[in-house]
């Protein structure tokens, strides 16, 4: 196999990166609404750390608990702020699940989802209805957890994760912030989507596209 | 649109009444002036103002035709393809390794040789890159001294080039020597060069060469490099590190067979970049590849298929900020490292900007002393440093972490405070003797990650106890928390007080909820004397904490800030409105109002203020009016006289105030009021002695 799985996730790091370049005026715009502006810049700077670091990896001997381990300290060191902690907790939960099975299976990519939000989720004390990012990956999850049970293939799985998340950030216009700096504005920040489940859209939405190009190779004509 | 259409119509009937030699339109561009004006632009090439003058019409209306013939797609202008391509991989390149920059020079032209072609490239980077007062270390190599020949940067002063290895009596052109004194030639700059050998004959002879006034005079200056130019040279049998007899051609195999791959500035690395042992390594004088990654540009011009491997090599260790390369060469290094989204990325159509333009003199932007704006924040710290070295000093080299150059001391509770950066002098000015002893600095209103406040509160303990003191922000929280638990590992022992004074932020059912803001000033004082005098950790932490609930502070804005990234506002406020209750990161207040005169704003902020403050007649407190960075003092004076007049109606006595930039929000117009409500205690630690950069006492 000429595309090993450390190279995949590397490769699904490049399209997080990407997405969210290109998506970073708009997430700002949504965090100059009810926060200080600065999510887009920050996801941005963070990703490109997490390229730069996995840019001196050698992939080819490196397994994918690796790669995101690498991830976590990268983006970690590069942008603390609020992001910082929530998504290198986030990548190290994942690291630590895909060290019982390297092997990137559709079970392995839900396992990501999940252990990922564990990461969160503890890391920032929170909960579904709190107008963050959780909003997006609380449902992803469950999505990908249910998906698993009923032993769903990749794409059909990765379908409803992003359907979930999709769903639960435009949840977030209705909520009124608990956590953050926009918890502060208490009924005023209603009406806007919380930018952090924007951004978590855009990554799960990369995600997808490279899990599907994966899955594409596997059964596309030869 | 229409409206512009019209208006342009009767500017032209109106003018051609005036002046009766106007022409109507030329039969061959129909009744289309859209036409008409790009034909006189594009091909006849006339300037606009001679375009107004043969259609009868307005500057502007000229200038917003080529802008709509564009929207509209009468115009397209087009990149040539192969210069597209070079764009689009450069842009990949620096994005995929975290490059400072990238040039890729386009593969098409093969009229000259490409060592040429990135020489004359190189050349025209270096005038853009290099500035006065630089020191340029130069390595050797074919590219560089073809980077030396073409390079002409007038104009510099104060440049000082110096040769980056040894000399060699090797019979080829392009010797280290050569190439620094032709670079130095180019630049006007002072030559340094290394008079030793490049390569010597045992490990005792270069360290008594190194012991050398002389020479280690000459590697002063090497050390002083802020900037490096140097070539990457693969290991393959025909590069120049074989056919030049720079070494041995015996202890290169001998390096071959440890896999190395490529050699930057004199060093042998391998695949992943790390440094590759072997005989040489004590035999050869010059740059060291650490002393290399401490400069601070490093650029490197390297092209060619057979070097991929070796500047993949070079990028992955990290030794190269600045890529200069061909777009084969740079394809070649992407796909290598398993990127391939490019090519498919590089076939599809640009597409069209269908944006309306807009008027000339619309502003998009905000004007800014800035250079590369992602660099602001590095830049800013680099003239901290440099600027208050009696103060605070880098910690390990790291200007996100300092240090007060009197402060840290064995029995003493180390003060630690930081957060993210935009609200100058906070938190770097008050470091010094008497208040913190360390501050960790993050992006712009972004907290600095743990490592960076685990490193502080490290050089900060004395061995009692570190008290971190920061404002309530929910990304502070967690990373100074994490950098708690590191310096629990490491048996130094942490107290928090997280400061809570914005009054406004949250009611008072939820006062741990507040944020801080401006009142961190009171805060950091209180926390540092205690600190100072010696007093417990638990002391100090219970002093901090009155100060925190005894701190009362709320901010008016009246016009956004805007972020150095985009030079945007990064919110909007109506031309009659401002925000009451604004915190410290641009972040919206809690009311917005219509403007009012500044007494009724500081009516409305001290009575905010005073239902909470329980202070009697005869009290004593201390305030702060601070400006949140582009409001002048003049105004703030006058908010303090009416913050006084209601104090002393009410028979409170200002102990001490403090009028000025305190805790600034970039570039925000409006102004915070803190009031610090004293009992004796708090008194005593107000006047404290301090000296920092901003707070002098006693």
């Amino acid at each position: 196999m000429s595309d090993n799985a450390a190279r995949r996730l590397s490769r699904m790091f490049y399209r997080i990166s990407i997405a969210i370049e290109a998506g970073k005026d708009h997430l700002s715009d949504l965090d100059g609404a009810i926060g200080d502006a600065d999510h887009g810049i920050t996801m941005s700077l963070g990703f490109m750390a997490v390229n730069a670091e996995l840019a001196k990896l050698n992939l080819d001997n490196t397994l994918p608990s690796e790669v995101f381990a690498v991830a976590a300290s990268a983006f970690l060191d590069a942008v603390g702020a609020s992001t910082g902690p929530l998504y290198a907790s986030a990548f190290r939960r994942a690291a630590q699940a895909l060290k019982k099975d390297e092997c990137l299976s559709p079970a392995d990519q839900a396992a990501i989802v999940e252990a990922m939000t564990t990461g969160i989720k503890e890391r920032g004390k929170g909960q579904r209805g709190d107008k963050t990012m959780l909003d997006a990956w609380v449902p992803a999850t469950e999505a990908a957890v249910n998906a698993r049970a009923r032993a769903a293939g990749g794409p059909e799985m990765w379908n409803s994760i992003l359907e979930a998340a999709e769903a639960g950030a435009n949840s977030t216009r209705s909520m009124v912030a608990a956590r953050g700096r926009a918890a502060r504005l208490g009924e005023r920040s209603l009406g806007h989507m919380d930018p952090g489940a924007a951004s978590a859209v855009i990554i799960l939405r990369a995600m997808k596209d490279t899990f599907d190009e994966g899955e594409r190779e596997k059964s596309g004509p030869r | 649109m229409t409206v512009k259409t019209l208006s342009a119509r009767k500017n032209g009937t109106a003018r051609a009444g005036a002046e009766a030699g106007t022409e109507p339109i030329p039969l061959r561009y129909g009744d289309d002036p859209y036409v008409w004006a790009c034909w006189l632009y594009y091909e006849d090439h006339m300037t606009q103002g001679d375009i107004a003058e043969i259609m009868g019409i307005s500057r502007a209306t000229v200038n917003s035709y080529l802008a709509d013939a564009r929207a509209r797609g009468i115009v397209n202008i087009s990149l040539e393809p192969s210069r597209l391509s070079s764009l689009s991989i450069a842009q990949e390149l620096k994005r995929h390794f975290g490059l400072h920059d990238c040039l890729v020079v386009p593969s098409d032209d093969n009229t000259r040789p490409l060592i040429d072609r990135l020489g004359g490239a190189a050349a025209q980077a270096l005038a853009k890159l290099l500035k006065s007062g630089d020191t340029l270390a130069v390595a050797w190599g074919r590219t560089v001294l073809a980077i030396a020949e073409q390079a002409s940067v007038p104009g510099l002063q104060d440049v000082t080039v110096v040769q980056a290895t040894g000399g060699t009596a090797a019979n080829f052109a392009y010797t280290p020597e050569l190439c620094a004194s032709v670079m130095a030639g180019a630049v006007n700059a002072r030559l340094v060069n290394i008079t030793a050998p490049a390569v010597v004959s045992t490990a005792e002879i270069r360290d008594m060469l190194l012991r050398e006034p002389l020479i280690e005079s000459q590697f002063d200056a090497l050390g002083k490099a802020n900037k490096a130019l140097f070539g990457i040279s693969s290991l393959r049998p025909n590069s120049t590190i074989h056919t030049s007899g720079f070494f041995e051609s015996v202890s290169l195999q001998q390096y071959l067979a440890r896999n190395a791959v490529g050699v930057v500035a004199g060093r042998f690395i391998d695949g992943q970049g790390k440094p590759v042992a072997g005989p040489l390594d004590d035999r050869i004088i010059g740059i060291s590849l650490d002393m290399l990654k401490a400069i601070n540009l490093r650029i490197a011009v390297a092209g060619g298929f057979d070097k991929v491997p070796a500047i993949l090599a070079a990028l992955r260790g990290g030794y190269v900020n600045v890529l200069i390369t061909d777009a084969a060469t740079g394809r070649g290094i992407l796909n290598a490292d398993g990127v391939t989204e490019l090519d498919q990325k590089l076939s599809q159509r640009p597409k069209i900007d269908h944006r309306a333009a807009l008027p000339s003199n619309f502003r998009t932007h905000i004007k800014k002393f800035l250079n590369d704006p992602n660099d602001v924040v590095e830049e800013m710290l680099d003239g901290v440093v440099k600027a208050h070295a009696g103060y605070i000093r880098p910690i390990k080299g790291s200007h996100r972490a300092l240090v007060a150059r009197t402060g840290p001391r064995p029995g003493k509770v180390g003060l630690v405070i930081g957060g993210g950066t935009g609200h100058e002098p906070c938190f770097l000015g008050y470091v010094g003797k008497g208040l913190a002893d360390a501050v960790a600095v993050g992006n712009i209103f972004s907290s600095p990650p743990p490592g960076t406040i685990f490193q502080c509160a490290n050089a900060a303990s004395g061995g009692q106890g570190v008290l971190f003191v920061y404002g309530n922000y929910a990304g502070d929280v967690m990373n100074f928390d994490m950098a708690a638990e590191m310096a629990a590992e490491h048996n130094i022992e942490v107290r928090t007080v997280v400061t809570t004074d914005d009054i406004a932020s949250s009611p008072i059912e939820d006062k741990e909820g507040r944020r801080g803001v401006a009142g961190n000033f009171f805060m950091f004082k209180t926390a540092g004397a205690a600190c100072d005098r010696g007093l417990s950790l638990d002391a100090c932490e219970a002093a901090t904490r009155k100060a925190n609930a005894r701190t009362f502070t709320m901010g008016v804005a009246l016009e956004p800030c805007s972020m150095p990234q985009t030079r945007r506002q990064n919110f909007e406020i109506g031309p009659d409105d401002i925000e009451i209750g604004m915190g410290i990161h641009g972040e919206r207040g809690v009311i917005r109002d219509k403007m009012m005169s500044a007494d009724e704003i500081a009516d409305r902020v001290m009575d905010r203020i005073f239902s909470e403050m329980k202070a009697a007649p005869g009290d004593r407190v201390a305030v702060l009016v601070n400006s949140f960075g582009a409001t002048p003092l003049m105004e703030l004076y006058i908010l303090f006289r009416r913050v006084e007049q209601r104090l002393s109606a009410k028979d409170i006595k200002i102990e001490a105030n403090w009028v000025g930039h305190y805790c600034t929000s970039l570039d925000m117009v409006g102004a915070s009021i803190s009031v610090l409500h004293l009992d004796n205690e708090l008194t005593e630690l107000l006047h404290h002695p301090c000296d920092t950069a901003v707070l002098r006492i006693g």
